[in-house]
């Protein structure tokens, strides 16, 4: 038994002796390894900049998933015909629990986040890091401030911080737009300081960022672009296209002719979405043109701007699972015989084949109704519905009616700087807005006769509305 | 009392005075049962004097005594024995069973047992005799109905799908409940969930719980956590399912060899169409072939089983085919060293179809009126139907494959009578291979693609491994006076696991092949989790008299799935039981007739469950988009992420009445899960994703009553008969100022956590009727807590010679469901039933989803099996049996729908899974068996 005592001493003692020398890692089991990559791996590599800044694209295109279903229902583009996306929006029924509402706010502020993070870290350790590049980072932190300010009317710029009202975090895009613009212009730059002073009816400053835009570019667009195959896709996508039978989203009669903006491109590749354009800066010019009585020079903007839409793509497409709609068959203008408020060619024949739809800007405004502005609401109205037209699908119309979106829950309960019942907690919806809200998708439609005349125009109700502060920024 | 401080004092002037009688000589022996089985742990004193020792494992004592004296030997559960020292120096003994003494049950969790009398915790045990009437081979249908406090629900009748296990509520929002798993003191595989990379097939996931081997069992112990669990620390909380194998037996070799042939057909009492039964449902055959050897010297012993099991399922496409075999050892190398080893294998191929959650699924687009309402088509459009989901069944392939091993080695070496070492070192290594080929032809069928595609089909083929390697080492002291006694157990545990997984996909393909080679397109991705845990615990049992037993433990545990700024947890455990019943004062007394035994047990103890793994640090990923590489933030990192800690507290009671004819066992426990592990959103200012944090705290209160009694106990006829009943009470006490988060199903209707309410209750907009006869649309709407809070088994089991008859049932009420089978069937327009008038088609069904939640209650008879053993009758066998049962054969349900049937709810590995969602999903079917045995 001795023996055997000893034996075991002996081996103990060895393992013991083994452990202090290479031998270690065969008894210690302790050692796990995460295999995910870690700052290190990110930070202070070449070239890091680079892919921190196609991460950021990418997270600006997950960032328009979110809020292009909720603006587009929220407004009078879209109808939501099935229960797949928002409940909600569609009803302008604006929660500080929706969870949508959630996901936008998240993602705005990720996009800052990644900014910041390159700003601050990556780019200054990437020995390739390059001025157009931080240009860029300063134009992402820009562009996450003006989607807070067009969407929210406040939100924290930091996390858990003092919610920021609309106008301030318009400023604060400002500021980091003309940073961008002092260390690398591009047009997108400008007109996105053209934007965000639009918005704050700074007409001179919107009107002279928008002709610095085009005096760079007369056809530029900046889009948000998707991977089909590896993600993000585009939600509005499938909402409009991909989904085909579900029919999701059904357009307003009036704008039938501009769906689906988004439709099937590649396997690898899913349509862009093109969130500033050239196009913008002609009708921002138009606007202030028109405001200050200047018919001419708005006309000309106009004309300008068909010019370009002329030049945009458009997509030929099989639409023949669309169904107008498919759980109420006809029940919604589905040729091109129906007349949508007095005027004809806004509908499309879907079933006869393949349809031919813009996928970038597309307008029913013609030089013949260009010609005939005036210095009157019936022209301001139609701007509206020019701009309705060019950027469906972009967000824009839910902005245009002074809507805002509330701060979530989630913030509320966290965030020591933020009570339920604060501004920015409850919906900003203007009281004409909010008086109409059943008839924002509302149509009534006579099959037989081909007749479709929408309950309201809501070009009508913003231009009457003009002097309001939520809408028409230049009046 | 006054009688016991008068021993104390005898002993203490006995020992100052250190007085001694006659000359003293070793007397050494062996103590064995009515069997002739060695009696480890006797008590052996020498009469009026503080000399004792203790039985070894082998039953062999060693004690010095003067001739003259008198030796008395104990232990629980057999008959004091009393023998005087003669001229001899051997004194063998053999006890007999004392019936009117309490069972003894050692439990062998750390160290070297305990007698269940000295433990203040309940386990729940299932032995050998008890497993072998029933006719599952899958480790949670046997403790299904045959638990009195666990809840097992069975959530899919696809071949090795997981079930939902819990006991006492659900204690955390970050895993599933499903118990630790040890076999032979080693950690398996008990994944319980679809891997992270797993391929979605609608919610029918293979379950590790599958292929745990359930050949050669000797017993299961169930380990409801708290108190009883604080020793195995890091993620017990859950509980801890300890298999023990056989080892053999010394004595004359037995061989049996036993065949079990089934009929397996579907459970149709849920279907909402006969339809869907008449195109998917086909009966099966299920064959097995058992094979068993058993024996030994005192030396060494032996036991080797072997199984072979084949069914075709209940569905036209299900098959499984189930390959094991185990062995064990037990050989005495030296006096003092023992080695006991054991093995296992088990292969499992199964054939599984899509469920649920797929478009794929002919069951849920039957059932979910995804293909109309079937009862309405014409004979014609029904043939045209019942011809494609045929034709559909004929396509889809998927397979999974999972190959087990499992090695367990134990060493005992015994120092002297009163010392002894356990070395356990084992590893469990499983492998799945799981593949689905969807092929041209399949989605062709499927109406997905056109007629004519030959260049579309896709294939993916998932591989996990995990490896556990566990060792513990421990060292059991034993002490005692004639009237303390104790038991002092200190011990080290490690175990280490390692899950990798590899998906490999391939689209593009044409038909004829399942090598990833040949699909044009392949992508690739993989997950991996590593955590290492290690831990020290110290266990002191006091014994007072040997009525009362005083408990006191601890563990120091570590993990490398803790934050970097942590320290090791520190888990105290406290216990306390009175064997009330055991005093000679109370045997005497005229109660003992009615009030046979009586056990009171309080405890306090701490048990946790850790994080995954790798869910403390900090991480980037590197997205592919667009062909570019895109760097993005990923998980934030929790610098002080901990284990949650179940902090619980019970107290109960064990009456035996009437010479324990009737057995009543209640537990009133409470356990508060601190530090719970919730994974809420980030303040979206944060732009965060969500980070697992340890601020949640959730409460679980209930009671635990069992009663069992032998209603006939003549020499020929025995009747025992039991019950159980539990409930449970569950609150999450606080989401540490989070907003309610989603932890199931879907935001229009999900299962949530929320401060002051159930764990993953469900929540929704309801339908309120108001006064004016309109209906008022109120969101988050509490619908319903998912676990219901009452549940129970029965049993009964009736011998009559060599007859036996046994059946079980289990229960349970106040719990919500979701039917959303029935919510797709409204949503397609096919069926309204219960749905007023004034809300269809005015109003999206997910504002009235109350009108799809409905009580979970069930009463379910599990097994019904007769047996009869034919003796020697049939020679050259010295045992032939013959039994018959039938698995499912009876259900009651609230609903019209399997409130069990919840495959669709455990997606995410590992993750919680609240079983409050009925989806597309078949029924557990039912077994028609008959089992031969013969033995010699």
């Amino acid at each position: 038994m001795k023996k055997i005592q000893l034996y075991i001493g002996a081996v103990l003692l060895s393992a013991i002796v083994g452990c202090t020398g290479d031998f270690k890692e065969v008894v210690d089991f302790t050692e796990v390894t995460n295999p995910t990559l870690s700052e290190e791996s990110v930070v202070g590599q070449p070239n890091s900049a680079v892919i921190w800044a196609a991460g950021i694209e990418r997270e600006i295109s997950r960032t328009f998933n979110e809020i292009l279903i909720l603006a587009e229902l929220g407004s009078d583009n879209y109808e939501n015909t099935q229960t797949f996306f928002s409940q909600f929006l569609d009803g302008l029924d604006i929660r500080t629990t929706d969870p949508d509402i959630r996901d936008t706010q998240n993602e705005i502020a990720r996009v800052a986040k990644m900014a910041q993070f390159g700003l601050e870290t990556v780019g200054p350790n990437d020995p390739n890091y390059s001025p157009a590049q931080e240009a860029e980072f300063h134009y992402y932190l820009g562009l996450s401030r003006m989607l807070s300010a067009m969407y929210f009317s406040a939100l924290p710029q930091e996390t858990v911080g003092v919610p920021v009202v609309s106008a301030e975090n318009y400023q604060s895009a400002i500021q980091s737009f003309q940073t961008a613009v002092s260390i690398s212009a591009k047009p997108e730059y400008h007109l996105a300081i053209a934007r965000s002073n639009y918005y704050l009816g700074n007409k001179s400053a919107a009107v002279s960022a928008a002709n610095a835009a085009l005096a760079l570019s007369t056809d530029f667009t900046r889009e948000a672009k998707f991977d089909e195959a590896e993600g993000p896709s585009n939600a509005m996508e499938d909402a409009l296209y991909e989904r085909a039978t579900f029919d999701d989203f059904q357009p307003l009669p009036s704008l039938d002719f501009l769906d689906p903006k988004y439709s099937f491109l590649s396997p690898e590749q899913d349509a862009s979405v093109h969130y500033l354009k050239a196009e913008e800066a002609y009708l921002i010019l138009a606007e202030a043109n028109l405001s200050d009585g200047n018919v001419a020079a708005a006309q000309a903007n106009l004309n300008d701007l068909l010019d370009l839409v002329a030049t945009r793509e458009v997509r030929v497409i099989d639409d023949r699972a669309e169904q107008r709609s498919e759980v109420d068959p006809g029940g919604r203008p589905d040729n091109s015989g129906v007349v949508v408020n007095g005027r004809s060619g806004l509908v499309l024949d879907r079933q006869d084949g393949v349809v031919a739809v813009p996928s970038i800007s597309g307008t029913s405004l013609t030089t013949a109704e260009i010609a005939a502005f005036a210095n009157d609401d019936e022209s301001l109205s139609k701007l509206y519905r020019t701009r309705q037209e060019i950027f469906i699908a972009e967000g824009i119309r839910f902005v245009d009616m002074g809507v805002k979106l509330v701060i979530n829950e989630n913030e509320i309960l966290q965030n020591e700087n933020v009570n339920e019942g604060d501004f920015g907690t409850v919906a900003v919806i203007p009281s004409f807005i909010a008086s109409i809200i059943p008839d924002l998708d509302a149509f009534t439609y006579d099959a037989g006769a081909g007749v479709a005349t929408t309950t309201v125009d809501l070009n009508d109700v913003l231009v009457a509305n003009k002097t309001s502060e939520a809408v028409v920024p230049f009046y | 009392m006054r009688l016991k401080l008068c021993s104390i004092l005898t002993l203490f002037a006995v020992l100052c005075t250190g007085l001694s009688f006659g000359q003293e000589k070793t007397i050494t022996g062996t103590v064995v049962d009515q069997y002739g089985m060695p009696l480890p742990g006797v008590n052996i004193l020498v009469e009026n004097t503080t000399t004792g020792t203790q039985t070894d494992f082998d039953g062999k004592y060693s004690i010095q005594a003067s001739q003259g004296s008198t030796l008395i030997f104990t232990y629980i559960g057999q008959q004091t024995v009393r023998k005087q020292v003669g001229a001899s120096n051997t004194i063998d003994v053999s006890m007999k069973e004392d019936a009117e003494a309490l069972e003894e049950v050692i439990v062998t969790g750390q160290g070297s047992g305990i007698q269940k009398r000295k433990l203040s915790t309940t386990v729940d045990v299932l032995k050998e005799e008890d497993i072998d009437k029933l006719p599952a081979n899958q480790i949670d249908q046997l403790l299904q109905s045959t638990t009195p406090s666990a809840q097992i629900r069975l959530s899919s009748g696809q071949p090795g799908t997981a079930s939902i296990i819990r006991t006492r509520g659900p204690i955390s929002a970050a895993s599933s409940a499903t118990p630790v798993i040890i076999v032979d003191g080693v950690r398996v595989d008990n994944l319980n969930s679809n891997p992270a990379n797993g391929i979605g097939t609608g919610g029918a996931n293979t379950s590790a719980l599958a292929d745990i081997p359930t050949e050669s069992i000797e017993r299961i112990e169930y380990i409801k956590g708290g108190a009883a669990t604080t020793l195995y620390g890091a993620d017990a909380a859950n509980g801890v399912i300890q298999i023990i194998t056989k080892k053999g037996k010394a004595g004359k070799a037995t061989v049996f060899f036993e065949n079990r042939l089934g009929i397996i057909k579907a459970t149709d009492d849920f279907l909402k169409y006969e339809r869907t039964g008449e195109a998917i449902f086909e009966t099966g055959f299920s064959q097995e072939y058992r094979i068993g050897i058993n024996g030994g010297n005192e030396k060494f012993t032996y036991n080797f089983g072997g199984s072979l099991y084949a069914d075709d399922g209940f569905n036209d496409l299900n098959k499984q085919i189930k390959r094991s075999f185990t062995f064990g050892l037990g050989a005495q190398v030296t006096d003092q060293l023992k080695y006991q080893g054991s093995f296992s294998y088990v292969g499992f191929d199964s054939n599984l179809d899509f469920n649920a959650n797929t478009s794929f699924s002919r069951f849920s687009a039957f059932e979910g009126g995804g293909r109309g309402n079937l009862d309405e088509l014409s004979d014609a459009d029904w043939q045209v139907e019942k011809d494609r989901a045929q034709l559909i069944g004929e396509l889809v392939d998927i397979r999974r494959v999972n190959n087990r091993f499992t090695a367990s080695n134990k060493f005992i070496y015994s120092f002297s009578d009163n010392l002894e070492a356990n070395a356990t070192v084992g590893v469990d290594y499983r492998t799945s291979i799981d593949e689905e080929n969807d092929t041209n032809a399949l989605f062709i069928a499927l109406g997905s693609r056109p007629e004519g595609t030959t260049d579309q089909a896709s294939f993916t083929r998932f591989l996990r491994n995990n490896f556990t390697v566990t060792s513990d080492l421990n060292l059991t002291h034993r002490a005692y006076t004639d009237n303390f006694s104790f038991v002092t157990i200190l011990g080290a545990q490690f175990f280490r696991t390692a899950d990798r997984q590899n998906r490999l996909d391939g689209s593009g393909g044409v038909d004829g092949t399942t090598s990833i080679n040949t699909f044009p397109t392949k992508t690739a991705s993989d997950f991996v989790l590593e955590n290492a845990n290690y831990g020290l615990y110290f266990l002191e049992n006091i014994g007072f008299y040997n009525v009362a037993f005083l408990e006191l433990g601890g563990r120091l545990d570590a993990n490398t799935s803790a934050g970097k700024d942590t320290e090791a947890l520190f888990l105290p455990k406290i216990g306390l039981t009175y064997n009330v019943s055991d005093h000679d004062f109370y045997r005497e007394s005229g109660i003992y007739d009615v009030v046979s035994s009586i056990k009171l047990r309080a405890n306090y103890g701490e048990a946790t469950n850790f994080a995954q793994p790798f869910s403390q640090d900090r991480t980037f990923a590197l997205e592919s988009f667009l062909g570019a590489p895109a760097f993005r933030f990923d998980q934030p990192g929790n610098p002080g992420l901990i284990s949650e800690t179940v902090k619980t507290s019970e107290v109960g009671a064990e009456l035996g009445f009437f010479n324990n004819r009737l057995n009543f066992s209640g537990t009133y426990y409470k356990a508060i899960t601190e530090d719970a592990l919730f994974t809420p959103t980030q303040p979206p200012s944060s732009g965060l994703i969500p980070q697992v944090q340890n601020i949640g705290e959730i409460e679980n209160s209930g009671w635990e009553f069992a009663l069992s009694s032998r209603i006939i106990d003549t020499e020929k006829h025995q009747l025992q008969a039991s019950v159980s009943y539990n409930t449970n009470e569950n609150l999450v006490t606080s989401t540490g100022g989070a907003a309610p988060f989603v932890v199931g199903g879907f935001t229009v209707i999900g299962s949530w956590v929320e401060e002051g309410q159930s764990l993953g209750y469900l929540r929704g907009t309801a339908a309120v009727l108001q006064d004016d006869g309109s209906y008022a649309f109120e969101p988050n709407t509490a619908l319903g807590k998912t676990f219901a809070p009452n549940f129970g088994s029965m049993t009964l089991n009736y011998t009559w010679g060599d007859f036996n008859l046994y059946a079980s049932a289990d229960y349970q009420f106040g719990g919500k469901i979701v039917d959303l089978s029935f919510l797709l069937r409204h949503l397609r327009g096919v069926d309204d039933t219960g749905i007023p008038e004034e809300l269809i088609g005015t109003t999206s069904p997910f504002n009235y989803v109350n009108f799809f939640t409905f009580d979970n209650d069930f009463l379910k008879v599990r097994n019904i099996g007769a047996s009869y053993r034919f003796g020697d009758m049939l020679k050259p066998f010295s045992n032939v049996t013959f039994g018959i049962s039938v698995t499912n054969p009876f259900n009651w349900t609230a609903g019209s729908f399997d409130p069990e049937t919840t495959g669709s709810g455990i997606g995410a590995q590992n993750g919680f899974s609240s079983g409050g969602f009925a989806y597309g999903t078949e029924s557990v079917p039912r077994v028609f068996m008959s089992s031969l045995k013969f033995q010699f």
